[in-house]
């Protein structure tokens, strides 16, 4: 097997989904690089931990009447899926349209939308903000229960032109009250006592009422309206045809997945690569496998240029770490605090900041944060009690009669982490630690005990390395 | 709501419902009601399973069926005495002694009546007489104590000083073997019956563990079970199962045929309309809205429908008898507790 080959599947792996093992990665590369694309883009059954199984131990996890219960519940959908892609592109849906608990105080159906990006996220653009449109927690998130026939309120209309699809600039003000406008009578199932619930933060008397779309016909504008030079009587469907169609769209859309999927910073060369993105958009219909797909194959993205061109954010490295930790994998006491985890990193699930989402890129990490990430990381790693850890210590006990010098443990656990390429400066000051106590000796290692324990210390180290921090 | 065969020998009647949200550490309410027993002098023990967030609340509240809160006890989460992790089922001896289960403690606890904590007896392990994860726990006439041991995938009988008598069953799915079990329950003669939650089924056994029937088999229809969580038998043989997929409790015949079902059709119980007395606001709103509504075709799954669905069971997670054949249902998301009489 090729080590190029691997360095390149676990390129894929950390962008497309959360990183992979190496049990994951020999089985990736042995299938090829394109039909792991297409397998990624092409979920099936994730085979996830069940949610029978979840809801049987983690009662908070069944009523959802909390966020961190609702956050966990997510978490472990990412931490044990087969078809990782479909929770990327979820994370990805769920930071361009970021819906908050703050507001709706509704946790099932935040993860209801999520749910709806499951289903939708990879298809067709226009089919996703229909979809958008109808969500009840995003009606409750930008006010469209508040926009009526004759009194609109413009918020929706504004951010779906804005933050959702086109961008700033685009667009005038009126084709927003338009926009408004043809949203009118889309609200969510007795949406008057749910806003109440909602503003109140209100359990009582017997907990939630989950959420679902209601059309009010009557309180819809059938009238005439005219949306970037187009006039009808249009309604929400019509409005996202004309916005699908938009260069504008292609763009914005093509960007902000180069920038979650390869790379934080656009530059000239990486231009190139959007405007294929943008011309499989239209191509395909609008189909964001299609334009993924492109993006996955480009010369960009399987180049040396764009390896670890990310941030990791919050998620990404705490479900990285777990993953490849091998721990959480059945329900676990606490695992609501997984979802404080990344909260005190600077991303709550299912509580962005506003409706910007996250400031993503470098922004993720300053001197707090770092400090909550590697923290994390270190612990999880350096458990050789966790699965992951001692399949990682088996295949070095099984190396060279299990006897490892000082710079083959660094390049060995480096190896079997990623493949991770660090500075020479990294790897000096890890082989240094590594130094300190000579050669390691595995054989006849038992859990737990010292040499066990250096192998754990090691893989503590490269987790508080800087290039860890990137994916 | 209710759902019959063609001609079912029993009936049951809804009485009314018990509880509000409890989401503080004192007063009236539940806090995912896990599980329910009836002393003999008629008054209501309920098991807070509690979530992480609250863990200081986990407790067993008392009321009554008037719905007069009695108190609670229970020294909150924790592994030392009196305390609870993941606590799930409740069975009283013929003290009045009450036996709580501990999934994650992997223990059982004792209690008296008044609260005063007793004693605790399990531990951890594969062996006879060892517990991993134990649910379900049943009391026959005689105090020989039946505990569910989900992770071993077996029942084991004790004393009710834990001393162990003997046990059966194994991971699988043929006449005698379990996935991960759930709830238990005794009849008068002796018989046990044990929720095979993820067999999704009913099974029948002698006192010593010989098999003796199974009822149901996957799925949403009559008679058919989604991860049945609880079981109680009345005097008469009649099987009631807490389908906790399904969202719904389903009453069995004694030779296990189908008899009807419910779908739980709560009301405001009086703590429920103490609050809205004094939140006008939500009452208002309330009574323009439809709380039993049509919901998209993605949304059409018991679950969901149960999130959205106020009236409608949603966790019912335990089904008990009392002695005058009353059926109580503990909704665990619900945090209330809906009465059935059987006539």
């Amino acid at each position: 097997m090729h080590q190029q080959d691997m360095t390149l599947m676990a390129h894929l792996l950390r962008r497309a989904g959360f990183g992979a093992t190496r049990d994951d990665l020999e089985a990736y590369v042995a299938k090829g690089y394109e039909a792991v694309v297409e397998e990624l883009l092409h979920p099936s059954d994730p085979q996830a931990m069940p949610e029978d199984i979840i809801r049987r131990y983690h009662v908070d996890q069944s009523e959802l009447r909390q966020l961190d219960a609702a956050g966990a519940n997510w978490l472990y959908r990412m931490i044990t899926t087969k078809c990782p892609l479909e929770e990327k592109i979820a994370l990805f849906w769920h930071s361009l349209f970021a819906t908050g608990y703050a507001k709706l105080n509704q946790a099932r159906a935040l993860l209801n939308q999520i749910d709806m990006f499951r289903r939708y996220g990879l298809g067709r653009f226009d089919t996703l903000l229909v979809e958008l449109s109808k969500d009840p927690a995003m009606i409750i998130w930008l006010d469209n229960n508040n926009n009526h026939k004759g009194s609109i309120n413009e918020n929706y209309g504004r951010e779906l032109l804005e933050l959702f699809s086109m961008g700033i600039g685009n667009y005038t003000e009126e084709d927003i009250q338009e926009c408004a406008r043809a949203f009118t009578g889309w609200t969510l199932g007795n949406a008057e006592y749910m806003a109440v619930r909602a503003s109140k933060d209100s359990i009582w008397p017997y907990g939630r009422i989950a959420w679902h779309f209601e059309y009010r016909d009557g309180d819809h504008d059938d009238g005439e309206k005219t949306f970037l030079g187009e006039t009808d009587r249009f309604n929400g469907e019509q409005i996202i045809d004309i916005v699908a169609r938009q260069e504008a769209t292609a763009r914005f859309i093509s960007r902000r997945l180069f920038q979650f999927f390869a790379a934080d910073e656009i530059d000239a060369h990486s231009e190139q690569t959007i405007q294929e993105m943008m011309q499989s958009y239209f191509d395909s219909g609008y189909e964001i496998r299609t334009v993924l797909r492109t993006l996955f194959l480009s010369d960009y993205f399987t180049s040396e240029q764009a390896r670890y061109a990310r941030v990791k954010g919050p998620v990404e490295l705490v479900v990285g770490a777990i993953r490849l930790a091998g721990s959480y994998r059945t329900p676990t006491l606490g695992a609501h605090q997984l979802a404080y985890q990344t909260f005190y990193m600077g991303q709550g699930l299912l509580q962005p900041p506003s409706v910007e989402g996250w400031h993503e890129g470098l922004e993720w990490v300053d001197s707090g944060s770092l400090l909550e990430r590697i923290n994390f990381i270190a612990k999880e790693l350096s458990n050789v009690q966790n699965s992951g850890v001692r399949a990682i210590i088996a295949r070095l006990a099984a190396e060279n009669g299990g006897t490892l010098m000082p710079e083959q443990l660094v390049d060995r656990c480096l190896d079997l982490v990623g493949p991770l390429s660090v500075h020479d400066d990294t790897r000096a000051a890890l082989v240094e630690f590594a130094a300190m106590d000579g050669a390691l000796q595995l054989k006849g290692h038992l859990p737990g005990d010292p040499s066990e324990r250096r192998v754990g210390n090691m893989l503590r180290m490269i987790a508080s390395t800087r290039e860890f921090q990137l994916a | 709501m209710s759902a019959q065969a063609a001609t079912p020998s029993i009936t049951m009647q809804y009485v009314k419902t018990i509880g509000i949200v409890n989401n503080g550490f004192n007063g009236r309410g539940f806090a995912n009601p896990y599980d329910l027993v009836v002393s003999q002098d008629g008054r209501i023990f309920v098991l807070n399973r509690c979530d992480p967030t609250r863990a200081a609340a986990i407790r067993v509240g008392i009321c009554t069926l008037e719905e007069e809160y009695l108190g609670e006890f229970g020294n909150g989460f924790g592994t030392g005495d009196g305390q609870f992790a993941w606590p799930v089922a409740m069975a009283f001896d013929s003290q009045e002694r009450l036996y709580i289960t501990d999934e994650h403690n992997h223990r059982i606890s004792m209690f008296d009546t008044s609260g005063t904590f007793l004693g605790k007896w399990g531990t951890l392990g594969g062996g006879a007489g060892e517990l991993n994860g134990p649910a379900g726990i049943a009391i026959d006439a005689e105090d020989h104590v039946y505990v569910v041991d989900q992770h071993n995938h077996r029942v084991q009988k004790f004393t009710t000083d834990g001393r162990y008598i003997l046990q059966w069953g194994e991971a699988g799915t043929h006449d005698g073997q379990f996935n991960l079990p759930w709830g238990v329950a005794v009849d008068a003669p002796g018989v046990v019956y044990v929720a095979d939650w993820r067999n999704d089924r009913i099974q029948k056994f002698t006192p010593d563990g010989q098999f003796v029937a199974r009822f149901g088999e996957s799925g949403r229809g009559k008679g058919q079970f989604d991860r049945p969580s609880s079981v109680a038998v009345d005097s008469e043989g009649y099987i009631y199962v807490a389908d906790w997929g399904n969202e719904r409790v389903q009453v069995l015949g004694p030779d296990g045929s189908f008899q009807l079902q419910l779908r739980g059709q709560a009301t405001l119980s009086k703590w429920a309309e103490e609050f809205f007395a004094s939140n006008p606001d939500e009452w208002q709103t309330r009574a323009i809205s439809n709380l039993i509504p049509n919901l998209p075709p993605h949304l059409n799954t018991p679950y969901h429908i149960s999130s959205q669905t106020e009236p409608y069971f949603w966790g019912p997670v335990s089904v008990k008898l009392d002695r005058e054949n009353r059926l109580y249902v503990s909704e665990t998301n619900r945090h209330r507790v809906q009465i059935y009489q059987k006539t």
